[in-house]
């Protein structure tokens, strides 16, 4: 078996220790390797019951399959933890080059459990793995760790590490490499509480394809497929929010002012299509990214003079921008960048911001009370002052440092009306009433809402997508099987490595030539997506297990109650009935029980135990 | 006109892409330490490619100079180790200004892939290209490699 080191990793923390252990083909037919290795040692490895601060949780790490390998777009590494924010199995995917890294030291996967006594990092060379000493990094934000340990251990080491949120245990704490985030579901705080500020990495061996010609040849085959694609050329030019205007005014679903409207009218000031020419500087890709989403984005001038950052995303031009009504794109790059340094998942905690804001309007806080003028005309300077002291929890940012469900419980007062979750978690930047089978993804996501665990707005906003065509994102029929189709699809993706942004390009139907290039394994279309749905189920059955089921998978009552007020999704809302009817068609598909539970019937056929 | 490998360090997004393709291009498997070239990747503002000159920008630090053994040589534009006569001393790797001298071993280098170098292939941002030898865009990397000492 090629293309993998077979081998996982695990350490202790409380004690120091590690050991490893082998694995064959089997395991690999039946999880691939990436999202699937992460999710098996967690859902194998946290005992029922366990909170997910407890030294009991395991924080685990996994390289997708192409993960090394120069396959363009493929250099995933999925994390998954039980998540403090939601209560369930989490993973978070990220771009950095750790997960190649710890192939080159051997091994496939890491994971992670216990508690150190005190302040630690770990570093992993080769096949020797330390435990060391991190009291004079503890408080250090991601942009100093990095530095200070490359320094010590070399520039060629690759460094994940927290920021000062996730040693203060914010529930909406990121892990941070190469200035890309695992940035949903509080995996930061995980991290955190194991006293674990970083991950050190060195890895020298030879990673061996199976086939090394093959794989070049194929590599530069799909490199001109994506060039040839007109989205190549507009993705690179301006990111992920190469599209927001089109979902803003053509589509009408894009979430401002905590979702009270679905269209930012203003818009121009947060488009990358006005900002790229005046503030990017260069072009910034993860590792083995050849189609380069990332900008670097620089401010020369002005209040915000010296911020410089990977972004700013789509998501986050919306959380920390429209979401908290900010259209100054230089205090959305502060924001993003404060974010990033402290360590803070942009989407809840702009969103958690985007909420405070909505309350201020409506009287159920104050100025006195917040100690920042949370007025929505005041947001430019309001979202960054808010996000340093979430991140820091000083002030009212300790009320907010948990996210939305959390910070609604401590303020009260009714405040949950306001508050836009499902499962404990912030949504993304696709106002859902205008889009019902992405509303159905939003509570069907095992980690909360989340737009990538399906991808179901790709399919609703266009129409088509992969094998079906003329999709109405207004209705609710008949979206409970695609939305399983497509998080089994997604669960596959995130298994071999490859990012999402490539899922136009390869399919499903690309895939098995790829991996066989690599591993010399052959898989059909129906088995990888055999295995996705086996990853799902997983996810699904542990998060069961938890107590987690239907009655806590529900929308929030905006999108239930308040109609979209205007914009061409206009009136439009998705009824208790709908949300039901989708919900049960879901349970249907997945041959789970109505409340969301995998029957034992479906767990024998995936060979779950 | 003589082709050589040009560095574009605005142009690089860090991707290691051209690493990994050299590397199983030559070897077969990858290993970064085999890649004839280097991505450096230093802070958000800094990626940049480091790629060899064939002795076009080396100066004083060339490695053929360096050689004890007079076992680096030039032919047709392009500098080689001589398999043979090299000791595997290390004086090469440790004189290379852009530290893209490789040993395990032997020494061995970049050899332009016969003239149709994979890492130019590979690169979707023109970061490397092949073309007329700039001065300038090597100097511009010796500048930016002092910035990691």
């Amino acid at each position: 078996m090629k293309g993998y080191m077979g081998k996982i990793l695990k350490i202790d923390l409380t004690t120091g220790r590690h050991s490893t252990r082998t694995f064959d083909e089997s395991h690999v037919r039946k999880y691939l390797g990436g999202q699937g290795f992460a999710v098996e040692l967690v859902y194998h490895g946290v005992p029922q019951g366990t909170d997910a601060l407890d030294p009991k949780n395991v924080l685990a790490m996994a390289g997708g399959v192409f993960d090394g390998f120069p396959v363009g777009t493929g250099g995933k590494v999925a994390w998954a933890a039980k998540s403090p924010a939601t209560g369930t199995l989490a993973e978070s995917i990220m771009g950095g080059s750790i997960g190649p890294e710890l192939k080159h030291a051997g091994f496939d996967a890491f994971e992670i459990f216990g508690k150190a006594e005190s302040p630690s990092y770990i570093f992993i060379e080769d096949d020797k793995v330390e435990v060391d000493d991190a009291a004079d990094l503890w408080g250090k934000d991601t942009r100093e760790v990095p530095e200070t340990l490359k320094k010590r251990h070399g520039w060629d080491v690759k460094v994940a590490c927290i920021g000062v949120a996730g040693e203060r245990l914010s529930k909406i704490a990121c892990i941070d490499c190469d200035e890309r985030q695992a940035g949903r579901a509080g995996l930061g705080a995980v991290m955190g509480s194991k006293n674990l500020k970083a991950i050190v990495i060195r890895g020298t061996k030879d990673l061996v394809p199976h086939d090394p010609k093959k794989l070049l040849a194929l590599a530069l085959q799909y490199q001109k497929v994506y060039e040839a694609a007109g989205s190549w050329i507009e993705d690179t030019k301006y990111g992920t929010g190469e599209f927001l205007g089109w979902v803003n005014k053509e589509r009408g679903v894009f979430p401002t002012r905590n979702w009270q409207e679905s269209v930012f009218n203003e818009r121009e000031k947060i488009d990358p299509y006005y900002w790229a020419t005046r503030y990017v500087t260069k072009n910034k890709a993860c590792f083995a990214c050849t189609k380069p989403c990332g900008k670097l984005f620089e401010v020369k001038e002005g209040k915000f003079k010296g911020v410089a950052i990977d972004g700013i995303e789509y998501e986050t031009l919306y959380s920390l921008g429209a979401a908290c009504g900010n259209s100054d794109v230089e205090s959305v790059a502060r924001a993003n960048e404060l974010c990033d340094m402290l360590g803070m998942d942009t989407i809840s905690a702009g969103v958690t911001v985007g909420f405070a804001m909505e309350l201020f309007q409506r009287g159920f806080l104050t100025e006195k009370e917040t100690g920042v003028n949370l007025a929505w005309s005041n947001a430019s300077d309001a979202v960054p002052q808010m996000i340093e002291l979430m991140g820091n929890r000083k002030g009212f940012g300790d009320v907010l440092a948990d996210g939305v469900r959390v910070a609604a419980q401590r303020i009260g007062k009714g405040s949950e009306r306001y508050a836009i979750h499902t499962k404990g978690m912030e949504p993304p930047a696709y106002d859902v009433r205008g889009m019902k089978g992405h509303g159905l993804s939003y509570m069907t996501s095992t980690r909360g809402a989340c737009h990538l665990r399906a991808g179901f707005y790709a399919p609703e906003l266009v129409g088509k997508f992969w094998k079906w065509e003329g999709i109405d994102r207004f209705s609710a029929v008949g979206k409970g099987p695609m939305v399983a189709t497509m998080e089994n699809f997604m669960c596959v993706y995130d298994s071999v490595g490859l990012c999402k942004f490539s899922r136009g390009f390869y399919l499903i139907a690309k895939l098995p030539e790829v991996i066989e290039a690599i591993t010399g394994l052959k898989f059909t279309e129906d088995e990888l997506l055999k295995i996705g749905e086996r990853i799902h189920n997983m996810k699904g059955n542990f998060n069961a297990r938890e107590g987690v089921t239907r009655k806590d998978w529900l929308l929030p009552k905006r999108i239930l109650e308040d109609p979209i007020p205007e914009g061409v999704s206009k009136g439009h809302k998705i009824s208790v009935e709908e949300m039901n009817l989708m919900l049960d068609d879901y349970m249907k598909a997945r041959n789970w029980t109505a409340d969301g539970v995998p029957t034992p019937e479906k767990l024998k056929e995936l060979g779950i135990d | 006109m003589v082709k050589m490998l040009v560095p574009y360090p605005e142009n690089c997004t860090g991707c290691r892409f051209c690493e990994m393709a050299c590397s199983i291009y030559h070897e077969g498997v990858v290993n970064h330490a085999d890649a004839r070239l280097q991505v450096h990747r230093r802070n958000v503002k800094l990626d940049f490619p480091s790629v060899c000159t064939q002795c076009i920008a080396c100066g004083k630090e060339c490695c053929m100079l360096h050689c004890p053994v007079k076992a680096i040589k030039k032919k047709d534009g392009v500098v080689y180790v001589d398999q043979d006569e090299c000791t595997a001393c290390g004086d090469c790797v440790e004189v290379c200004p852009f530290g893209v001298m490789r040993m395990e071993e032997k020494a061995f280098k970049c050899d332009l892939c016969g003239g149709d170098p994979t890492c130019v292939k590979f690169c979707p941002m023109k970061a490397i290209v092949y073309e007329e030898p700039k001065r300038e865009k090597y100097e511009q990397v010796k500048k930016l490699l002092a910035v990691e000492e």
